[in-house]
C-alpha cells in the first residue's frame, strides 16, 4: 500500500526584485526571476528521495518552501496532509532540515544545551526532552562529547548534531540540504549508512538534495532533477538512467535542457 | 507549564551564552558604578543652587537622586526599542534564525521570547543602579511608593516595546539603518527628562516632550520613588501611557506580520 506524504502541484518561487538605486532613472522597475517553476512531485513514506540538480537550479529553494521558510508563488503542497500554505505549525510539527550550515547552532554553548533549546522550541516536555536527547545523542555517537562547546566540533560531529537535532522531535519526513558537504569519505560513507539503515528502514521519509550524482545514486529510491528551477524528470534511478550511469543521464538531460532553451 | 517551556528555554540559553563571555558580563556591572560615579560629582558640582533647587522641586531637589531615575530607567528605553530587532539580527547574523523557524514556534513567539533576557538583566542592571545610590550615595527611597512605581513600569516597557517592535519589523526588511530606533532615542533622551527636568526646556520643545511615553515613564517613576506619589497623583501619566500603548501596540503588531509576510515572499528572512 502507497501513502504518499509529500505532493506538490505547480508549485513556483518567483522572486521580485526592485532594481532601486542600480537604475536611477526607474528605481521602481522589477525584475522576477523564477527559482521554482511549476514542479509537481510526489513523494511515498519511507522513501529516500533525491533531488539533484547543478548549483542555481531550485533545490535549495523548493526544499526550503516545503520547510515554511518560504512562501510560494503559486501552486500547493500538502506535507503529510497538511497544506503548506495554511498549515504551517503543523507541517513544522512533521518535518526536520537537516542542512550542511554549521553555524545553524550556538557555538558557545554545549552539544546538550544546543538540543535541550532547541526541543523546547519543538515544545518537547523537559522531562522527555531529558531522555530524548540521550537517546539522539547515543544514535549520533555523540553523548561523550556533548558536554563540549560546539565551537570544539569537528566538521563531522557539527554534522552529527545537525542529525541528533533533527532526530529530536521524531519527524516523518528528513529534508536534507547538501548534508554531506565538508565530510570526508569515512563520515560521509556512515552518513549513507546512517540514512539507509535507521531512517529508511524505520519508515522515515527523507528528501536529499544534492548535486553529488553518486550520493544519489547509491542512497536514493527516486530520483528528481532540477534545471533551471524545472524538475526535467524524476523516478527510480534505474528507470531513468537504463544501462548508462546517472552521471551520464544527467549530463545528456542538462545539455538537452540547454539546447531547448537557447535553440542550438 | 508547557506555553512557559519556550520562554524559558530562551532565557535559560541567553544567560548561558551571556555568562559564558565573563569578562564582558563583570565589565557591565562596573560601568554601572563608575557611570553612578560620574553623576555624583556632577552633582555635587550642581550643588545646591538656587537654579537647580527650583528646577527640581517638584522631585524633592536633589539632582543626584533625579538622574539616578533618569538613566537607571532610560535602560529600558534602549531596551524597549531595541532589544527585539538587536536580537533578530543577531540571530540572523549567527545563522541560527532559519533553524528555529523551522520548529513549531512562531516568528512572533521567538522575537518576543528573544528579547526576555535583555528585560530581565536591564531590570537587574536598573536594581543596581537603585543599590548603590541607596547604599553608597546617601538616595533615600525609604517614603517610596513601590505600586505606582512598578505600574509605570510596566506601562513604559509595554509602550516601549510596541516601538522595539515597529523597529524591528523595520529591520526584517531592510536589514540595517533603522531610522525609528535612532529618531526615538535620540529624540527621548533630548527631551524625555533623562538628565534634566523638561521644564528648563523652551516653551515649544516642552509640548514636543509630551509625545514621547519616556516623559510620563520618568516623571511617574520619580514622583512614586523620591516623593511617595500614589495613583492619584501619577494617574494622569500612567493614562498617558496606557493611551500610548493602546495606539502604538496594534500598529506594531500590524506592521510586524507585514514585514514577516513580506520577508517570508522575498525569502529574506534569515539575510542580514
Amino acid at each position: 500500500m502507497t501513502d504518499v506524504v509529500l505532493e506538490t502541484h505547480n508549485l513556483t518561487k518567483e522572486f521580485i526584485r526592485r532594481k532601486g538605486l542600480s537604475s536611477p532613472r526607474n528605481p521602481f522597475d522589477k525584475t522576477v526571476f523564477t527559482a521554482v517553476k511549476g514542479v509537481e512531485l510526489t513523494v511515498q513514506r519511507g522513501e529516500v528521495f533525491g533531488l539533484l540538480g547543478p548549483n542555481g537550479a531550485g533545490k535549495t529553494t523548493l526544499t526550503k518552501m516545503l520547510c515554511t521558510l518560504l512562501l510560494p508563488s503559486a501552486g500547493s503542497a500538502k506535507v503529510c496532509g497538511y497544506d503548506l500554505a495554511r498549515q504551517q505549525g503543523k507541517v513544522k510539527s512533521k518535518i526536520a532540515l537537516i542542512s550542511s550550515e554549521e553555524r545553524s547552532f550556538y557555538w558557545r554553548l554545549n552539544g546538550r544545551q544546543n538540543l535541550d533549546f532547541f526541543a523546547a522550541l519543538h515544545g518537547i516536555p523537559k522531562k522527555i526532552a531529558r531522555q530524548r536527547i540521550e537517546e539522539v545523542l547515543e544514535i549520533v555517537d555523540m553523548t561523550e562529547a556533548a558536554s563540549r562547546r560546539f565551537q570544539e566540533y569537528s566538521t563531522g560531529m557539527k554534522q552529527r548534531m545537525g542529525l541528533a537535532r533533527g532526530l529530536l522531535a521524531d519527524p516523518e519526513i528528513f529534508f536534507m540540504d547538501e548534508p554531506t558537504k565538508g565530510l570526508d569519505p569515512i563520515a560521509t560513507w556512515q552518513f549513507h549508512d546512517f540514512i539507509r539503515n535507521r531512517l529508511a528502514e524505520a519508515g522515515k521519509t527523507v528528501i536529499v538534495a544534492t548535486h553529488h550524482l553518486a550520493e544519489a545514486e547509491q542512497i536514493c529510491d527516486r530520483v528528481g532533477i532540477m534545471y533551471a528551477g524545472e524538475m526535467r524528470a524524476s523516478g527510480p534511478v534505474k528507470e531513468l538512467t537504463g544501462d548508462s550511469t546517472l552521471s551520464d543521464f544527467f549530463r545528456d538531460l542538462v545539455e538537452q535542457t540547454m539546447v531547448e532553451r537557447t535553440g542550438n | 507549564m508547557l506555553t512557559l517551556r519556550k520562554p524559558m528555554a530562551f532565557l535559560k540559553k541567553d544567560f548561558l551564552m551571556e555568562v559564558s563571555y565573563r569578562f564582558s558580563f563583570v565589565l557591565q556591572f562596573a560601568s554601572i558604578f563608575f557611570s553612578v560615579v560620574m553623576f555624583y560629582f556632577v552633582a555635587k558640582l550642581l550643588g545646591e543652587a538656587p537654579s537647580v533647587q527650583k528646577s527640581l522641586s517638584e522631585y524633592g531637589g536633589n539632582y543626584f537622586s533625579f538622574v539616578l531615575i533618569g538613566i537607571a530607567f532610560s535602560n529600558f528605553l534602549s531596551v524597549g526599542l531595541g532589544s527585539f530587532s538587536t536580537n533578530i539580527r543577531s540571530e540572523q547574523m549567527i545563522g541560527t534564525l532559519e533553524a528555529m523557524l523551522v520548529t513549531p514556534t512562531t516568528l512572533s513567539n521567538i522575537v518576543l521570547s528573544s528579547s526576555q533576557w535583555s528585560f530581565a538583566f536591564t531590570s537587574l542592571r536598573v536594581g543596581i543602579y537603585l543599590l548603590i545610590g541607596g547604599l553608597f550615595f546617601g538616595v533615600s527611597f525609604t517614603g517610596a511608593a513601590v505600586l505606582p512605581a512598578l505600574l509605570a513600569l510596566v506601562l513604559t516597557v509595554v509602550a516601549f516595546s510596541s516601538l522595539g517592535i515597529i523597529s524591528a519589523s523595520f529591520i526584517m526588511i531592510f536589514k540595517r539603518g533603522d531610522p525609528i530606533a535612532f529618531a526615538i532615542t535620540t529624540s527621548s533622551t533630548l527631551l524625555g527628562g533623562v538628565y534634566y527636568p523638561i521644564s528648563i526646556l523652551p516653551g515649544w520643545l516642552q509640548s514636543l516632550s509630551y509625545l514621547f511615553p519616556i516623559t510620563y515613564s520618568l516623571r511617574a517613576i520619580r514622583l512614586s520613588l523620591l516623593q511617595g506619589a500614589g495613583f492619584g497623583e501619577v494617574g494622569g501619566d500612567l493614562l498617558a501611557l496606557v493611551l500610548f500603548s493602546c495606539i502604538t501596540l496594534p500598529i506594531s503588531l500590524v506592521c510586524f506580520r507585514f514585514a514577516v509576510a513580506r520577508a517570508k515572499r522575498d525569502g529574506s528572512l534569515a539575510h542580514y
